[in-house]
């Protein structure tokens, strides 16, 4: 029981819900300005009746030529509103918002031991492309998959013919 | 700001030279930067850009003025290279002299005229002073010479910025029908080619109220090929201005069709039957009935394939018995509301936000009603309240079944809130006894709810009692809960709200750091610890805890104030332009309300709801405020007044003084007129404000403040009279407040752990005046020995009426030593909480080994040891300081 809408700036103050869960980083506030500056179709919130914050995702759209891409920066749903299907709706959304900027493909990172997440994206049709080795620092860092799903402008699925080898973190553009 | 990226392209000599001065500066060593550009400069003494670093490196130092004349001098130069011009819009921007920023610029394009660089630089500074026509005609000529698609529409939206300002509607007009006819001259040429562009001309139309057109638009193919989306979405906001609700009506059945869960569909549906409702057209395919909307509602129920139940259509179903029953009874119709609520939550417990769906319906039962049936809820699935549910799903349902019992409920006396709460606890125990606790760093775990609802049934039950043993007993329990469910954070947020009860807010802070809060969390979660803590007397941790909060309000003001409007042009997101500047504004505004006070789930039923609770305790914060800054500006005048100067030019302080303290003296009084009130304690927002303490405390604060400074203003004025008067009243003053203090902290002994927040709030209040008058008698005797004779006190010449003065001030000086020393027996004597709890009893019957012992005692201990360890502290601190003031040797 969803609506979706853009995020705005008043939100910042009501997603600690959403935010207090362990893996959803808060970043600074000018990383959020700028991407409701660059890129606002990209940032979108599912609200609930009772207009609760349940969830929301952050997008950028970068690359040149054939690597011009949608990009997922972040997707939280909160706890309390999990299993409900908002992540795939979020990232319908985000992929055809890819597909009208005529990218060629979305990716994303997700830590290889989010094992929820990284089933969530293969059922959404997302492949394991690479590894990115230490890309999440902490105690001890950790790898990254660089999951990948090609639009439609990518005719003949190039983009998403996984890496035999692991990409180290300065390596990644 | 981070100055590297802005001068990247400027490579070379000059660059590598500067780049230690960069560095410097970025890094905040402004002394270093300095050093560093002034050697550059004795190389090449004229080199504009190292001029220009200089000076912001002279700014930051608060070396202002010197860092004007070298700009000045900059100016008049005319610099046209980017280096300088960068440092020199740094330094404006910094001292609030943004005008100057376009003069640069304009100078600059003067210079280099075609420089697309230079342009768009000169057509940010207008957009951070708002001159918009200016604006205009900078796109306008950058288009001239490179004509890009986001140089147009800048000026395009520099033109909408002056139609939203101007008030002549004619001129409006004309503007927003110039500023229409510059983009359907681009559409017709076939060159828009942006969604924001697309976005921008429907803001247009907007404004003008064009809603056809705009309907026009969004069905053409150029729409469709720039705004993802569904098109009957976005029609549909205007087809209801245009009052087209059968369009409305059939567009958002077709969406929801396909979409039975979106709620932005739902709502306008709803608005299109209730106006046709009204109109009687009787058409067959358009729902203009409560029938045939419920009508199709039940479709969209039969629709669903039986593997995947969405909530929408059900919920749908409450939102229309909403909707009829303001005009009437939907019963005969839907049945009851009651009937309709317990439906949907036999079909939807077992997933965690069920409840919370319900929760704004629940409120529509009539309360006997609700209350009379509250068990329907609980039994509706075939639990009770004692069920042993075996596996994760069925947890989650008995729990959804017992919080929406809870929630129609009437609030349980003592005696069956802690039966309940009893009976939660067990049921929590029971799944980690039979392994039903999974513990991940992500999830939350179901059974976790049990123990959260026990712990608002004992906090219900300790309100009730004034009794601090059901708040251990929560504390124990959702520490244990926190064992096991490290990610939970609703348990760690009413751990923070019941320590601070207890008025343990170190306790409080082992828990909140825990939450790791951070940027802008600061500021909607502050209430929740940040600003308790001066006012639960730990003034060390309050300053580390408030300097992080200040360290996030002066970056962001330095960041973002104007430049999020300067991002929205260069990436060509026109909304953002004018939509209304919310980061900086309510973090800058410091009467916007920016508190987070959902985040703790509240299970009380609908009738003991506070709706005022924000706007009320808002309103006592604001106050609190103003008094504490009337206060604040009182001390810092006496300070001025300490200066050693003829009483002529004192004067003017003088006068200001008293007004400062009238205006302090009567917002004291109405503020106790106004919050000498009750407030009730609720589990999931702010305490009852610091005002209220304040201002219906015995100790004569409005005296004893007002007294004191009026004394110290005549002082400065020499009227040896009035100041003789006042000082004795000063001391008579400090002598009563230093005995009653000691009557309002011992009132209420029965439960120590019960009344340990409002006796620390009490201290903390008498703590701040002790800290005030000490401060100020510091102050006092600034005055009466100017700095020439200090060093030899003893020789001084002075009067009979110094001598006196000396003596009175003196003798305030030792009746505040006595106070202090008062005050340090209290501590000496205060008391400790008393621990008793049963859940080790429980665990131990149980058989359940935690795989720590609970911290619960010795937090509070260790907290409130170091509590009071700091007051003492303070205390000895003060009197070390008030026993070196004193002048007359004889005292």
């Amino acid at each position: 029981m969803t609506t979706l809408r853009p995020f705005t700036c008043e939100d910042m103050l009501r997603f600690n819900n959403v935010n207090l869960d362990p893996l959803t980083e808060t970043y600074g506030l000018s990383f959020y300005t700028q991407y409701l500056a660059h890129w606002p179709e990209y940032f979108q919130v599912v609200e609930s009746p009772s207009g609760e914050i349940m969830g929301y995702i952050m997008g950028k759209a970068e690359g040149h030529g054939e690597n011009w891409h949608g990009h997922v920066t972040a997707l939280t749903v909160s706890p309390d509103y999990r299993r409900l299907g908002l992540a795939a709706t979020l990232m319908n959304l985000l992929e055809e918002v890819s597909e009208k900027k005529k990218a060629y493909l979305v990716d994303l990172f997700v830590r290889v031991s989010n094992k929820v997440a990284i089933n969530m994206y293969k059922n959404l049709g997302y492949i394991v492309y690479r590894t990115v080795l230490e890309y999440y620092s902490g105690d001890p860092d950790e790898d990254a998959y660089d999951m990948r799903k090609a639009c439609s402008r990518d005719i003949n699925k190039q983009s998403v013919i996984p890496l035999s080898h692991p990409v180290r973190t300065e390596d990644v553009d | 700001m981070a100055l590297r990226s802005q001068h990247v392209h400027d490579g070379g000599v000059v660059e590598r030279r500067l780049r230690p001065v960069y560095d410097w500066l970025d890094n905040g060593y402004n002394k270093k930067a300095l050093q560093e550009a002034e050697k550059v400069l004795k190389k090449s003494p004229s080199l504009q850009a190292a001029r220009a670093l200089k000076a912001l490196a002279l700014y930051r130092l608060g070396r202002a003025q010197e860092a004007g004349a070298v700009l000045d001098a900059l100016v008049e130069e005319k610099p046209s290279d980017d280096t300088t011009l960068q440092a020199m819009t740094m330094s404006f921007r910094e001292s609030q002299q943004l005008h100057k920023v376009c003069t640069i610029y304009e100078n600059a394009v003067k210079i280099d005229t075609t420089n697309e660089e230079l342009h768009s630089h000169l057509f940010m500074s207008y957009v951070r002073v708002g001159d918009f026509r200016s604006q205009q005609r900078a796109a306008m000529a950058i288009y001239k010479f490179a004509p890009k698609n986001p140089y147009y529409f800048w000026a395009v939206m520099s033109i909408v910025l002056q139609a939203k300002e101007t008030e002549d509607t004619t001129k409006r007009n004309i503007l927003l029908t110039l500023a229409q006819r510059m983009i359907d001259n681009f559409i017709s040429e076939n060159r828009m080619e942006a969604e924001q562009e697309a976005r921008l001309y429907i803001m247009i139309l907007e404004l003008q109220e064009k809603w056809e057109d705009i309907i026009k638009f969004i069905e053409s193919p150029l729409y469709g090929q720039l705004i993802p989306g569904s098109i009957s979405q976005a029609c549909i906001p205007y087809l209801k201005k245009l009052g087209r609700w059968k369009k409305v009506n059939i567009l958002c059945k077709e969406l929801l069709y396909d979409n039975l869960d979106r709620w932005d569909y739902y709502m306008p549906y709803f608005d299109s039957v209730f106006h046709l409702m009204k109109e009687n057209s009787n058409e067959e395919n358009i729902d203009d009935t409560a029938e045939k909307c419920h009508e199709f509602i039940c479709q969209l129920v039969e629709s669903m394939s039986s593997g995947r139940t969405l909530r929408g259509p059900y919920l749908a179903r409450l939102e229309l018995w909403k909707r009829l029953s303001v005009e009437g009874d939907p019963t005969a119709l839907l049945g009851s509301a009651l009937a309709l609520c317990v439906q949907y939550l036999r079909v939807f417990a077992s997933k965690p936000c069920a409840v919370p769906d319900l929760k704004v319906y629940l409120a529509m039962i009539p309360q006997e009603e609700r209350e009379a049936n509250c068990r329907d809820f609980l039994t509706c699935l075939g639990f009770d309240e004692n069920s042993e549910p075996e596996t994760m799903d069925d947890i989650q349902r008995h729990i959804s079944c017992l919080t929406a019992w809870r929630l129609t409920a009437p609030r349980p006396g003592t005696t069956d809130a802690l039966q309940l709460a009893a009976t939660l606890r067990r049921h929590y125990l029971r799944s980690l006894e039979k392994n039903m606790i999974k513990y991940s760093t992500t999830e939350f775990c179901s059974a976790d709810s049990y123990a959260i609802l026990a712990a608002h049934h004992y906090f219900y039950a300790a309100t009730e009692q004034k009794s601090s043993k059901p708040i251990l007993e929560a504390l124990c329990l959702l520490e244990l809960v926190l064992l096991y469910s490290p990610a939970n954070y609703h348990v760690k947020l009413l751990l923070v709200q019941l320590y601070h009860l207890l008025g343990n807010a170190l306790a409080a802070d082992s828990i909140y750091r825990r939450l790791e809060l951070k940027h802008i969390q600061l500021v909607s979660l502050g209430w929740l610890h940040t600003a308790r803590a001066d006012a639960a007397c730990v003034p060390t941790r309050a300053l580390q805890l408030l300097a992080d909060l200040r360290a996030f309000h002066t970056h962001h003001a330095k960041d973002q104030s104007i430049e999020h409007m300067t991002y929205a042009y260069k990436f060509g997101t026109f909304e953002k332009v004018v939509e209304p500047p919310a980061p900086p504004a309510p973090l800058h505004a410091a009467h916007t309300d920016n508190r987070d006070l959902n985040i703790i789930v509240n299970w009380e039923p609908p009738e003991l709801q506070d709706p005022d609770l924000r706007s009320r305790t808002f309103d006592q914060d604001m106050a609190y405020l103003r008094l504490t800054d009337a206060l604040l500006s009182s001390v810092t005048l006496c300070t001025e007044l300490a200066e050693n100067k003829p009483i002529e030019e004192k004067m003017q302080h003088y006068e200001q003084l008293r007004t400062c303290v009238d205006t302090f003296s009567e917002a004291m009084e109405k503020c106790t007129e106004k919050y000498c009130v009750y407030e009730k304690i609720t589990i999931s927002g702010p305490f009852p404000s610091r005002i209220i303490g304040f201002v219906s405390s015995p100790v004569p604060y409005r005296e004893l403040y007002s007294i004191t400074l009026r004394m110290i203003g005549e002082l400065s004025m020499n009227n040896t009279d009035k100041v003789h008067e006042l000082c004795d009243q000063v001391v008579a003053i400090i002598l009563i407040s230093s005995k009653l203090i000691v009557q309002e902290i011992r009132y209420g002994a029965e439960d120590n752990g019960w009344s340990m927040r409002d006796r620390l709030e009490s201290l903390s209040n008498y703590l701040q005046s002790i800290g005030v008058l000490t401060y100020l008698l510091g102050v006092c005797y600034e005055m009466i020995t100017p700095t020439n004779t200090k060093k030899s006190k003893k020789k001084a010449n002075r009067s009979v009426d110094q001598m006196q003065t000396i003596k009175l001030i003196d003798n305030i000086n030792v009746t505040l030593q006595q106070a202090i020393a008062s005050l340090e027996e209290l501590m000496d004597l205060w008391p400790d909480y008393d621990f008793s709890v049963d859940l080790e009893e429980e665990l131990t019957r149980m058989n359940i080994n935690p795989t720590a012992p609970s911290p619960v005692e010795n937090k509070l201990k260790l907290g409130l040891d170091k509590i009071i360890e700091d007051i003492q502290n303070i205390l000895k601190r003060k009197t070390a300081y008030l026993k070196g003031l004193i002048l007359n040797t004889n005292t």
